[in-house]
């Protein structure tokens, strides 16, 4: 027997979880654990948890539920403890940290955008008639010459073209969008994306951020994915 | 809760657990959020494959040719689109008044080219309900990627 943590929240959390269960074969309840001012959620697991689809969904959803009353610490997937006693003596030694933090994240929720390029050739035909030099490089290979260089030198501009270019459109991304939150953090992307992007919005401030995004996505063209998931426990920003 | 049109940008918004792909929160949920130390994580080894192109990638020889073949096939009269720019779009965004510059919109062509691009079918395939949560078997690098990691707050 072990408990299965997913969130730490304020002690006063309503829980209302409309009876979800836990992670595992066999789910059990999810309770809480309480240490003075503060409320670890748990459900007890009876067997070694796996990264399976089925949990990690489960996961999500307890925390999704929870995020809808009140500030919540989301945990990575995947972390137990073997009693209640262990659970509450983590509570206990960083009270203060946490407290702190579901302040900060009170009346929150994290917005997540990915961007992708979903149209490379759409790209690659912008590249190639803004610059010359690319233009007569692909010619030249086009009309046979066989000099291995060519493709070299082609494929190095236009990677640095691209580079440069979804760079800029990311960068822009983030300008725009950041006046919305509270904060923000990016990471790196994993191709095909090229922005990874995690924001911070207040409740009041949701309204205007999701017309701002909306505005954004409308605007960009050229074969780019904009996509936005949220809202969202703030995974990103419990730290 | 604001309804997101879509648009010729294709945009997809989603909210909770509802319809939404494990997929974009998965690093999320398996990377960020809280690390309690006196507890104890069970194995993600195998799923860490997530940040497969998190490293830096140095441009090589194979991106540039692929660049370079992907040019040689093209076809350049097949249309081009208004490029995705952003500055002015900014600009509108800081005055407060964006009216929205509304080029054509595109048709779902965009999924079709994806699909042939990254090697992967647009409905994000997710793992198998009794699988071990991979990744996508690697997307194919599809160009160098020099990004550093910024956390920032305001």
């Amino acid at each position: 027997m072990a408990l299965y943590v997913y969130a730490i929240t304020g002690k006063d959390h309503p829980l209302r979880l409309d009876g979800l269960t836990g992670v595992g074969s066999h789910p059990t309840p999810v309770r809480t654990v309480t240490a003075g001012p503060l409320s670890a959620v748990v459900s007890e697991i009876s067997e070694e948890i796996r990264p399976k689809r089925r949990d990690l969904q489960t996961h999500r959803e307890v925390l999704d539920k929870l995020m809808s009353d009140a500030a919540i610490l989301p945990l990575q997937f995947g972390y137990f403890a073997s009693d209640d006693q262990t659970v509450q003596q983590a509570l206990e030694a960083d009270v203060d940290r946490y407290l702190a933090t579901l302040a900060r994240l009170d009346g929150c929720a994290e917005y997540h955008v990915r961007v992708s390029q979903t149209d490379e050739d759409e790209l690659l035909r912008q590249v190639l008639h803004d610059s010359p030099e690319a233009r007569e490089l692909n010619e030249r290979i086009r009309a046979g010459e066989q000099d291995p260089q060519l493709p070299l030198a082609l494929g190095e501009l236009v990677a640095r073209e691209v580079q440069g270019r979804q760079d800029s459109l990311a960068a822009g991304l983030v300008q725009a969008l950041i006046p919305y939150a509270r904060e923000h953090t990016t990471h790196p992307p994993s191709s095909p994306d090229f922005l990874n992007l995690s924001l911070l919005v207040a409740h009041d401030r949701t309204e205007d951020f999701l017309a701002a995004q909306a505005s954004l996505a409308r605007q960009i063209e050229g074969g780019v994915d904009f996509r936005l998931t949220g809202p969202l426990p703030p995974y990103s920003f419990v730290d | 809760m604001t309804m997101v049109p879509q648009s010729g940008g294709s945009v997809s918004r989603s909210g909770g657990t509802g319809g939404s792909s494990l997929y974009d929160v998965l690093e999320l949920i398996l990377d960020r959020g809280l690390v309690i130390d006196v507890f104890v994580r069970i194995s993600v080894v195998g799923i860490e494959l997530i940040k497969i192109d998190a490293r830096i990638v140095v441009a090589s020889v194979d991106t540039y040719l692929r660049f370079a073949e992907a040019c040689n096939r093209l076809d350049l009269e097949a249309g081009r689109k208004e490029p995705a720019q952003l500055p002015e779009v900014v600009g509108d965004m800081m005055e407060g008044g964006a009216r929205g510059k509304s080029k054509g919109a595109l048709s779902g062509a965009v999924d079709a080219v994806s699909e042939s691009l990254t090697g992967r079918s647009s409905k994000r395939e997710e793992p198998e309900e009794e699988e071990e949560a991979e990744e996508e078997a690697a997307p194919r690098k599809r160009r160098p990627a020099r990004r550093p990691a910024r956390r920032e707050r305001e």
